[in-house]
């Protein structure tokens, strides 16, 4: 959001809403410079694909009003459509017939299912991680805000929806590899570059999708559906009652939204090395709340750091014994003081100082060049 | 003249009780009615049922000859029908510019809207509005920061940019000062003509200064209609308003 003085034209005022997120990227891309550590950048480049999840869901949480506890579904959903198509370019020693996965052989499975098939190409599975997501989305959002289901009630449909896929993942054992997930999968191949977990590519990889995640919310954020959805978040019937279909802004956001976490999943796939049902499980998915709400959910690029840093931090303190088990504790503490301290996240105080700053600047500069426009924001 | 709106036997119930009870009324194009009445005579109910809020058990709702009583609200007020609500209602996270923006829906699909505004071409058309409803100070501001008055004016300013054929005002003066009240009457004095308004009041020194023909509604039913004098002498008007010495007072 932002406040401007009607001299300021929509290009300076652009300018001052992209500045953070440009900054922000071309850290991310600057940071293989600095830590040349293979092993520690692995372990950045899993924080950044958790940041991207966290922008999907400040998309349909802080703009949108859509608080999704289930955001881990559409990741997990990306996160299994690229495991699949990686798994099925494998070379196992002990398969089956075709390249029958590993798990499939040890559950007496003897031909490939139909549904596995089309992940023999790279490309359906890359479309797949993102445009499954946002169909089930869609699907679900068309139930729910057609029938105008909103608040807690949105939170529990999305989170027993989670679970329930989470449970049948496990139980399907013979065609999704149950509790173990997919493991031992091939490398990402894409035009001849290979994509190792610890290698610069993938961290590149990441680095790009990050950036192109941060542009995409910012571009929707920004144009005038954008503002449409936030008008929704502020006083839904309000916005009804000028003509517009309610339901269908609320099931675009969700199901954009959806995909960007898809996006998220397919990539934390190529950096974890194996998907898994904990990537569409509660813990996760309840952490990408908390990590949303200490950035800053209306803020696109506070919500981004929120995940990396709270993450990271998680990431080296759980290393040592003393804070292994008191981590959730810390993590609780945080949430509790934000949400009654700092409702708007850390994006929110940084975005007050700087208006501060901004504003004393400009009462000082009035003294002596009167007229200075003034502008003020942030994403 | 035909009538641009038509309640024709219009009910409604809420478990058991009549809201409206076979409610008929009919407003010219360009006319504002001033629709009065005592607490619970179905005043906001009668709002309601025309923006598609609440669906009538019985009856139509004929706006400039389309049944409107089947259609969802967002086809409502494509048909050209705003409402201001008489809690105001008002995007309060965004700026007011942002806010008369929302309301100026030109177009209203999802993907339609899908575009960016770089040149700010709305810009002159909002400061326009912010003038009109006294906001211009405010234009930068999160609609939150605006006293009960400005929110009033704000949503007048947000249907004023929706340019709606048809606007159903509810207590818009409602927490405004007199010198504010005044200015209201004035806005809607230009309004009327182009615009066909129905206003739901209570403030009858304003219904006067703006109203041509006055509907007063009892009991969910139109009781009685015509201009301030005759409305005042009306028998049927002063026995529903009995105690309260007259409808001055109410």
């Amino acid at each position: 959001m932002s406040l401007n003085v009607s001299t300021s034209s929509g290009l300076q005022r652009l300018t001052v809403q992209l500045a953070p997120l440009l900054i922000v990227c071309a850290l991310v891309f600057a940071l293989p410079v600095l830590l040349n550590n293979d092993f520690l950048l692995n372990k950045v480049a899993r924080y950044l694909v958790l940041g991207i999840l966290t922008v999907s869901l400040g998309l349909s949480w802080g703009f949108g009003g859509i608080l999704n506890l289930g955001q881990a579904m559409s990741f997990g959903l990306g996160s299994y459509a690229m495991a699949m198509a990686l798994k099925l370019k494998t070379v196992p020693v002990h398969t089956g017939a075709d390249g029958l996965p590993d798990f499939m052989v040890w559950n007496n499975v003897t031909s490939l299912p139909w549904f596995w098939e089309p992940f023999r190409s790279l490309t359906f599975a890359v479309a797949a991680g993102m445009v499954v997501p946002a169909l089930v989305a869609a699907a679900l959002g068309w139930f729910m805000f057609r029938g105008r289901v909103t608040g807690v009630y949105v939170s529990i449909i999305t989170l027993a929806t989670m679970v329930v896929l989470n449970l049948v993942i496990i139980d399907q054992q013979s065609y999704t590899g149950g509790f173990n997930g997919i493991t031992d999968l091939a490398q990402l191949e894409i035009f001849g570059v290979a994509f190792d977990a610890y290698g610069r590519a993938t961290y590149y990889l990441v680095s790009g999708c990050v950036m192109l995640s941060l542009l995409v919310a910012f571009a929707f954020t920004r144009s005038r559906a954008g503002l449409i959805v936030q008008a929704i978040r502020d006083h839904e019937s309000r916005v009804r009652y000028f003509g517009y279909d309610v339901a269908l802004y609320q099931i675009f956001v969700f199901a954009l939204s959806a995909a960007i976490a898809g996006l998220a999943g397919m990539l934390y796939t190529v950096v974890m090395e194996f998907a898994s049902p904990t990537f569409l499980g509660v813990q996760l998915s309840l952490s990408v709340v908390v990590w949303c709400a200490v950035g800053g959910r209306q803020s696109l690029v506070g919500a981004f750091l929120g995940a990396v840093l709270v993450a990271g931090v998680q990431g080296a303190l759980s290393e040592s014994a003393a804070f292994l088990e008191t981590w959730t504790l810390v993590m609780g503490a945080l949430f509790v003081l934000v949400v009654l301290f700092l409702p708007k996240g850390f994006a929110g105080l940084a975005q007050a100082v700087w208006r501060w700053i901004v504003q004393r600047r400009h009462v000082a500069g009035q003294e002596v060049t009167p007229g200075v426009s003034q502008t003020e924001g942030s994403t | 003249m035909t009538s641009h709106l038509d309640l024709r036997d219009v009910s409604v119930s809420f478990n058991g009780f009549k809201a409206l009870n076979a409610l008929n009324m009919s407003v010219r194009k360009g006319e504002l009615r001033c629709l009065i009445g005592p607490n619970g005579a179905g005043k906001t109910t009668a709002l309601d049922i025309i923006c598609g809020k609440i669906k009538p058990s019985a009856g139509t709702v004929i706006f400039s000859g389309t049944p409107l009583q089947d259609l969802e609200e967002h086809e409502i007020a494509r048909a050209g029908v705003g409402r201001k609500f008489q809690v105001p209602s008002v995007f309060r996270e965004l700026t007011v510019s942002e806010n008369l923006e929302v309301a100026r829906a030109r177009r209203t699909g999802v993907f339609d809207n899908l575009r960016w505004d770089l040149r700010n071409s709305g810009r002159e058309h909002v400061e326009r509005l912010a003038e009109l409803v006294g906001l211009t100070e405010q234009l930068d501001r999160p609609a939150s920061y605006l006293s009960h008055g400005q929110t009033q004016w704000l949503e007048i300013g947000m249907l004023v940019a929706q340019d709606a054929e048809l606007i159903l005002m509810d207590e818009p003066t409602a927490g405004m000062t007199a010198q504010e009240t005044r200015k209201t009457a004035e806005l809607f004095a230009r309004l009327k003509g182009k615009h066909t308004l129905v206003v739901v009041e209570h403030d009858m020194g304003f219904v006067k200064a703006i109203g041509d023909i006055i509907s007063v509604m009892h009991m969910g039913q139109m009781l009685a209609e015509g201009t301030a004098a005759e409305v005042e002498a009306h028998s049927d008007v002063r026995r529903a308003y009995l105690g309260s010495g007259g409808i001055s007072n109410a």
